[in-house]
């Protein structure tokens, strides 16, 4: 679906002019918006780009007057229906939020109200609608859940939100904001908290109905993926301010400003040259307590002048409309060569040169073979009540997987799929129900904790929240070397130990007195590796590494374990599913499907030829940061069937596009392939 | 649903069965000769064999254990050794006193506290939220006890408005209500704060919720949100918190009942402890305990019935 | 509070830009770091002074144990002698408090009965805190059919409202301080060890936990060093407002004559014989009332100023 053109120049529906926002905090003043400036046509979706710390949710409430209390809007418009939204009463601004103006939250989960139906929570937002009788309403609400897709919506819209699945629940949300028919949606960060295979149903959606209702929507994102997959026109935030705007082509394939170009470069999903590092913006934004001179990227920039830090820089204009703010593009700095072509890097790639890394050889660091691992869902007794005859679920159903020294191994599965129990069972945190892990040949599934923990030394772990899974009231010196006091380590100086295991991750010894919480997220990731590290074990296993990191910092941490993995020849288990970083990073892949490997083989192949139909459907389902290659069709529909309630025959089949009748009845056992490859599919794609 | 009213309703019987036994155990950990004990050393060896005889006492422990349960289950809570009567009849007669006293103290705490910290929490560091937060704090650390002595000092010694000690005359019912107004209000006191204050922290932490942020940004009446999605869902952990500060409450009503010498089950158990009437008090501490555990399992019930998710769990 | 798979470290609330918490850049000198840190610890002292009720709370906490302790030498007459002329009497310059009905001062009565409480207070809440907390750890972190059996068991015991649990002893066992002591500690255990158990069961289940099982840590060192300076926090601050509590049921027991027996002077004890004679002078009742109320005032009101600072997210009634 081509975006459309900015020529038709329709009219705009939505005009912010000059918003400045501060925020009263503990620390001081922190002046979140200076000078916003866009517009927002009618019958187009517009997408606000930018990392933490942009402002780009602030804009958005900004919009409904729903700034949290220490918020001071210090000037500008928002200009709505000839109104100023800014400067409307609490009564107007009632009237128009939920009847023309309306928001898709980001977590459905927490956005929803828990105790009342969702039949409740609709007749609640058509409270304006008088004349409308309570079966009008009720075949509003159910017609709106109809065309978002939510099947039998009669009866499910006496339901709780609790009954229904992450993917349904953002559904409802989508139904409750377009049920008044609103002229303007705004959506935060829609998708943020849905597996791939819903995220590619539920942009889908939103094209539909937005061509449908022929709505104008605002999209606020982080991922340039969906940006792309979605928007007509692009905002591209940084630090408060808008640093370039543009038809969603224009910024895409012909990025003005620094910013946005080291943006795409920085992005995974774009990076089509697996063997360097990951390109990285050195840096952090800056204090936003203090006042800002010149351009607000200059510190960060690679390109930057003298003069960028004391002067503002002027804005050049497109010919559609958009603009950007940089001193190469206009002025006296003007540089005709800027911005090079889409090929050349404009971002350092990491911090040093790429490291020959030794091929994987040997004996597996770690070898598991047919693994199962059970939950119990009820009580003996309960079970026995209710006539349940196999109260467990399986989580892990037959999982082999290998990871050599030097070697990187994937493992990308969707909510459900068991990689997290996986992990765990392999480092003797869960028990196994049956089959075996060995390490270095030694089997250790299920082994006494006594026995077990001299091992613990060769194998760690890298959890997925950074901040949470460090103990809060110990400092970070603490943190580290407490492998080293758990495990009875003599003659260790710890503060040397501390200090050399801090250089390794090139965290600044200051930090070593700092606690948790006043940590960032990707400093606390490098505590989490140089703890990981501190007994110089062989194998890591790494649960979503790079969760909660900003695209342009990622490649840090990232670049940091490719380097230690080239020196000390460790193995690598990354637990993620994040697609366009784990096929950066990895040698092989394994993908999991509700408890099973479903495929695996090398990373490169997995990408270029996935032989399972779940595999293509994660790859193909990945939003593009590339307008031109949208995705057409979703082949993949509905959710990932509950554990409680496993398919017959092959777990995919319930969901699988060229599933044929023996796939319902029969599961398709592993098969191993002479290159190398193996999947679990009657009929493998290639 | 089902499941968990059973349940509940086991394990409720489960507590008062511990609590006959620890009171039993008490009887017959402490060294000499249960009779004696229960009777006091003044007793003579004539009502010593009369006791050990309405007791069973030359029954196995555990056979006494098992007869009294019994018979408390058929309504039968023994015989009161100095009257004579039956424990069921006198503590009977006494109850409605204590229900009356419990109803009105927590009534007048429900209707003050509840709305004062729901206006508090809308209206977060106004003059009203502050003053009811000193307040609440002021009220929740004066012991009720003394509030009741300085009540009775106050109001009925020096400026006589109320009258000071019983229940009022059977059958007056404004005479009995005057006489409920200063035992209710001195009971009560203690539990507007807290009310007032659980309200009001509850309240702002379901304000700061996301979905709340939802309801404004559909833009529902400022009306309809605190009091029906808010206060909806902030009333479930206060009626928890209720339920289990009744302990507290029952005390503070004891001690209401023998500062103003009210007939009530309180008044009876200490009259009876200081007459060692032990029948008495093993029956009326009874019944006190399972009036506690019904009222705790009400308001357990009354949770499930506000929030789907606690009826499903279940 | 865990993350999820694709979302950057996301603006919580919607006022705040999450820039770390001590709003330095990254690299920044520890200089800066240092500075930082102290200015946070000037704030937190700030915030304590200004909040009026912790500061008047701790006037009054230190005025009950610095009276209590020095009874002696703050008294006026010795509590237990006798002067029946003057008994009953109203204020006087002698006699500060006025007299009770065998004459004694009420003034350095009071004082004294400072000293019984303060020693309840003390012993009570220090065992009730240890016991508490050492239960309330082994029931959230235990199996679970331990965990069934210790909340059984405080439930039991929470059946009872203290009174009639003590009115329930005492009627075998005849009054005592000891007694009382027993009881105030018995009733007061379940509501540290639930505290403590809720902590620690949050506790158990974060990932930080896991990760020290992951290193290999041992239940105990996982308990003394991660979960314990997690959980006292909470139970310090409960124990502040815990003081009153068991104050005012050593005062109550008293006054119905079922603890401290006379010619004890506690606070309790004041209060019977001043309510036996409240038809003929209220000064008693009044005096015997007023240090009660400032003690249990003045902790609570430091309980909730020290809530306030240092734990904010306990402040919800929990």
């Amino acid at each position: 679906m081509m975006a459309k053109d900015m020529e038709t120049a329709p009219e705009t529906l939505l005009d912010i002019r000059n918003l400045s926002v501060d925020f009263r905090t503990a620390r001081g003043r922190v002046k979140a918006l200076r000078d916003i400036t866009f517009p927002v046509r009618k019958g187009r979706i517009m997408g606000i780009v930018g990392e933490s710390g942009s402002g780009k949710s602030t804009v958005l409430w900004s919009i409904l007057g729903l700034l949290a209390g220490n918020a001071e809007v210090m000037g500008g418009e928002i200009l709505f229906q000839d109104d100023d939204m800014l400067r409307k009463g609490p009564t107007a601004m009632r009237a128009t939020r939920g009847e023309d103006i309306s928001v898709v939250f980001q977590d459905p989960m927490t956005s929803q109200i828990p105790v009342l139906n969702y039949a409740r929570q609709m007749f609640d937002i058509l409270y304006r609608r008088r004349n409308m009788s309570k079966s009008e309403k009720r075949k509003a609400a159910v017609e709106m859940m109809r065309k978002v897709g939510i099947p039998d919506p009669d009866s499910r819209i006496d339901q709780y939100p609790h009954h229904f699945s992450g993917g349904m629940r953002q559904r409802a949300g989508i139904a409750m904001a377009l049920l008044t028919g609103p002229k303007l949606l705004l959506a935060d960060e829609p998708t943020t908290a849905l597996d791939v295979t819903m995220e590619a149903q539920i942009i889908n959606l939103l094209r539909e109905l937005q061509s449908d209702l022929e709505a104008t929507i605002v999209l606020v994102s982080h991922n340039l993926g969906l940006i792309a997959e979605l928007c007509d026109d692009v905002v591209v935030m940084y630090a408060g301010e808008v640093v370039e705007v543009g038809t969603v082509h224009e910024i895409f394939h012909n990025a003005q400003h620094p910013y946005t170009r080291a943006l795409l470069e920085c992005d995974p999903a774009r990076i089509t040259d697996v063997s360097s590092k990951l390109p990285v913006i050195p840096g952090d934004i800056p204090d936003l307590t203090k006042p800002q001179m010149g351009c607000i990227f200059a510190s960060r920039c690679q390109r930057r002048m003298p003069e960028c830090r004391t002067i503002e820089p002027p804005t050049a204009m497109r010919p559609s409309g958009g603009y950007a703010n940089c001193h190469l593009l206009e002025g006296p700095l003007r540089d005709p060569d800027w911005p090079p072509p889409l090929d050349v890097l404009t971002v350092r790639s990491g911090e040093s040169a790429v490291a020959e890394k030794k091929a994987p050889d040997g004996t597996p660091l770690l070898e598991v073979e047919n693994l199962n691992v059970r939950f119990r869902t009820l009580g003996p007794v309960k079970a026995r009540l209710r006539g349940v005859a196999d109260p467990f679920v399986d989580a892990v159903l037959d999982v082999s997987i290998k990871v050599r020294p030097g070697e990187t191994v994937g493992l990308v599965g969707e909510s459900g799929s068991g990689k997290t129990t996986l992990g765990r069972t392999i480092l003797n945190l869960q028990h196994a129900d049956g089959g075996s892990v060995k390490f270095e040949g030694q089997e250790i599934s299920n082994m006494p904790e006594a026995r077990f923990k001299p091992l613990r030394r060769d194998m760690a772990m890298m959890f997925q929240d950074p901040i949470g899974s460090l103990s809060p009231r110990k400092s970070v010196r603490a943190l580290i070397t407490e492998p080293l006091q758990v495990h009875g380590v003599k003659g260790v100086d710890l503060d040397r130990e501390a200090e050399r295991l801090a250089d390794m991750v090139r965290l600044p010894k200051p930090f070593l007195t700092r606690y948790p919480h006043e940590l960032s997220g990707g400093q606390a990731r490098r505590v989490g590796v140089a703890r990981a590290l501190a007994l110089n074990p062989k194998l890591i296993i790494a649960d979503e590494p790079t969760a909660g990191l900003d695209v342009s910092v990622q490649g840090e941490v990232l670049n940091l374990m490719a380097d230690l993995q080239a020196e000390h020849g460790l193995g690598y288990l990354i637990i993620t599913h994040n697609l366009p970083v784990v096929r950066h990073i990895s040698d092989r892949i394994a993908i999991m499907y509700l408890g099973r490997i479903v495929e695996e083989g090398r990373a490169s192949e997995i990408f270029s030829k996935p032989l399972h139909p779940y595999t293509q459907a994660l790859v193909e389902g990945v939003p593009q940061p590339d307008p031109d290659k949208r995705l057409t069709h979703v082949a993949v529909k509905g959710e990932v069937p509950s554990l409680l309630n496993r398919p017959k025959g092959c777990d995919f089949a319930t969901r699988c596009p060229y599933a044929q009748d023996k796939c319902r009845a029969e599961k398709p056992a592993h098969e191993l392939r002479p290159d190398g490859r193996s999947h679990a599919c009657f009929f493998p794609l290639h | 649903m089902l499941f968990y009213l059973v349940k509940r309703l086991g394990l409720s019987a489960l507590v008062i069965v511990l609590v006959v036994l620890v009171l039993f155990s008490l009887l017959y950990l402490i060294p000499g000769d249960p009779a004696t004990i229960a009777l006091g050393p003044r007793a003579t060896p004539e009502a010593i064999a009369r006791y050990a005889a309405k007791m069973h006492l030359d029954e196995p422990v555990w056979k006494q254990f098992l007869i009294y349960i019994s018979n408390a289950m058929t309504g039968d809570l023994g015989v009161d050794v100095f009257s004579d009567r039956n424990v069921t009849a006198v503590v009977a007669d006494r109850i409605g006193f204590t229900l009356a006293l419990i109803c009105a103290s927590m009534g007048w705490a429900v209707l003050l506290g509840v709305p004062l910290g729901c206006l508090a929490a809308v209206r977060p560091n106004s003059w009203l939220d502050r003053i009811t937060g000193v307040l609440s704090v002021g009220t929740i650390a004066v012991p009720s006890f003394l509030v009741s002595i300085w009540a009775l000092l106050i109001f009925a010694v020096e400026l006589r408005w109320l009258p000071a000690i019983g229940a009022g005359e059977p059958g007056d019912t404004m005479d009995q209500l005057s006489h409920l107004v200063l035992p209710a209000f001195a009971v009560g006191l203690s539990w507007v704060g807290y009310l007032a204050r659980m309200v009001r922290a509850s309240m702002l932490e379901v304000m700061a919720e996301p979905y709340i942020r939802s309801a404004r940004a559909f833009g529902l009446r400022p009306r309809k949100i605190v009091y029906g999605y808010a206060l909806r869902v902030a009333i479930l952990p206060t009626i928890t918190l209720i339920g289990m500060g009744f302990g507290g409450l029952i005390s503070a009503a004891v001690f209401a009942e023998i500062i103003f010498a009210r007939p009530g089950i309180g008044k009876l158990i200490y009259d009876a402890v200081m007459a060692r009437n032990f029948p008495v008090v093993q029956g009326a501490v009874l019944v006190a305990t399972a009036m506690y555990i019904a009222i705790v399992l009400m308001s357990d019930l009354l949770i499930a019935w506000f929030d789907p998710r606690v009826r499903e769990t279940l | 509070m865990s993350v999820k798979p694709s979302e950057p470290p996301s603006e919580k609330d919607v006022g705040e830009p999450p820039i770390d918490s001590s709003g330095l850049p990254e690299h920044a000198s520890a200089e800066e770091m240092r500075e930082s840190a102290a200015r946070e610890r000037r704030e937190k002292l700030k915030m304590f002074l200004t909040n009026w009720q912790g500061v008047t709370g701790l006037i009054l906490v230190i005025l009950f144990f610095v009276t209590a302790i020095f009874a002696p030498v703050f008294a006026t007459h010795d509590p237990n002698a006798l002067d029946i002329p003057a008994r009953l009497s109203y204020p006087t310059l002698d006699h500060i408090a006025g007299t009770d009905q065998l004459g004694r001062d009420t003034y350095s009565r009071i004082l004294y009965g400072g000293r019984v409480a303060l020693k309840v207070a003390a012993i009570g809440v220090s065992i009730s805190l240890v016991v508490g907390l050492i239960l309330g750890m082994i029931a959230g972190f235990g199996p679970r059919w331990l965990d069934n059996l210790l909340l059984l068991i405080f439930d039991t015991v929470r059946a009872f409202p203290t009174i009639v649990l003590a009115l329930a002893t005492v009627a075998l066992t005849g009054p005592s301080l000891a007694i009382v002591l027993t009881i105030v500690i018995v009733t007061s255990i379940p509501q540290y060890a639930r505290v403590a158990r809720t902590a620690t069961m949050t506790l158990r289940n974060t990932d930080f936990i896991m990760a020290e099982r992951s290193l290999g840590a041992s239940t105990g060192r996982i308990l003394m060093h991660h979960i314990m300076p997690n959980v006292v926090g909470p139970l310090l601050i409960l124990a502040a407002m815990d003081v009153p509590v068991v104050v005012t049921v050593e005062a109550g027991l008293s006054f119905i004559g079922l603890g401290v027996l006379p010619p004890t002077a506690s606070w309790g004890t004041i209060l019977n014989e001043g309510y036996l004679v409240i038809r003929d002078t209220p000064w008693m009742v009044v005096a015997g009332g007023i240090p009660l109320i400032l003690t249990t005032l003045g902790f609570t009101f430091l309980g909730e100023a020290l809530r306030d600072v240092f734990d904010p997210r306990m402040g919800k009634g929990r």
